[in-house]
């Protein structure tokens, strides 16, 4: 349990970290104003959100012992990341705001990074499984 | 001396009233306008327009507006909107690529606010329309609806409503 949070906790605040640095780098070349809509608080929060579910995911998998299904999950997941983009292509913004064909160039990306970070920081928190521990009991 | 006193007076007297004339009624687009539609489907702003406006409460006879939109500067809040109303369904960009309207007479109503009645010319049809409005502190106010079959912008029917509540707020300065 230990473990599968702070996979989910630390691939949350990396996502994050990446997130907000390709905000701000959108928002300085494109010389675009998105802050109404999401701003930095906004988008760690639903990094995290989104890391601490896929960690509960692996977590119900260990504890039930079915780690094989973990690629089954993780296809998922990235099928999830997916379809989610279809909320920034189709929201409306305010009248107010310029240029929002930009913001789904800016939003997209970011719906990938939490999985990303997530897959990329599995080998560090490979703990062995039940079937790996009853196997060395033996 | 005594017989060219009175031309003088007269010509000068005409020059005055000229410039009073002229200076009286000349108004400047000012920032901070906008031209919004709203319905249930599709609402949006248009967030470039320009035009000359002669406006005298006074001398509603010599008042005029001839105001242009670029329709290029349409903005409904999403991207794949703002693409689709530029196409040739609906107004049509490339051909048509401003709203203008040109007032003919203006007049004030019975209720106190003013009516311009003129011509809107949105892809390639003309209608003659009147806009009630408002002009108070430097501003012009108005709403008004428009039907966007009787200009052929869109398809007649489907989601996106046929009538669309336009409202517009113009400040000006001299």
């Amino acid at each position: 349990m230990k473990k599968t949070f702070f996979h989910g906790i630390i691939s949350g605040i990396l996502a994050a970290l990446a997130c907000i640095i390709y905000f701000k780098i959108y928002q300085n070349t494109l010389g675009t104003g998105f802050n109404k809509i999401i701003n930095p608080g906004s988008i760690s929060g639903a990094c995290i959100f989104g890391c601490m579910l896929m960690a509960i995911g692996y977590w119900l998998l260990e504890k039930f012992n079915k780690e094989k299904l973990k690629g089954v999950l993780n296809i998922i997941i990235a099928l999830l990341s997916f379809a989610s983009i279809l909320s920034p292509i189709s929201m409306s913004l305010p009248l107010d705001i310029k240029n929002p064909e930009l913001f789904p160039g800016l939003v997209i990306p970011m719906h990938f990074f939490p999985a990303l970070a997530f897959f990329c920081l599995v080998p560090f928190f490979k703990g062995k499984s039940m079937t790996d521990k009853v196997k060395h009991s033996e | 001396m005594k017989k060219i006193i009175f031309p003088i007076a007269i010509v000068a007297t005409m020059l005055l009233s000229a410039f009073t004339t002229i200076n009286s009624v000349s108004w400047k687009i000012a920032d901070g306008y906008s031209v919004k539609f709203t319905s249930d489907d599709p609402s949006g702003v248009f967030t470039s327009m320009k035009g000359d406006i002669s406006f005298d409460a006074n001398d509603l006879a010599n008042s005029k507006f001839n105001v242009t939109i670029d329709v290029n500067s349409i903005n409904m809040g999403n991207g794949m909107k703002n693409t689709k109303a530029k196409n040739a369904d609906w107004f049509d960009v490339e051909k048509y690529p401003t709203i203008t309207f040109t007032s003919s007479s203006i007049s004030k109503s019975s209720t106190g606010t003013y009516e311009a009645t003129g011509t809107l010319n949105m892809k390639g049809v003309q209608k003659q329309i009147t806009i009630p409005f408002n002009f108070t502190n430097n501003t012009f106010t108005g709403s008004f609806n428009i039907n966007r079959s009787d200009y052929n912008v869109g398809t007649p029917g489907g989601h996106a409503s046929s009538v669309l509540k336009i409202d517009v707020s113009v400040p000006v300065t001299k």
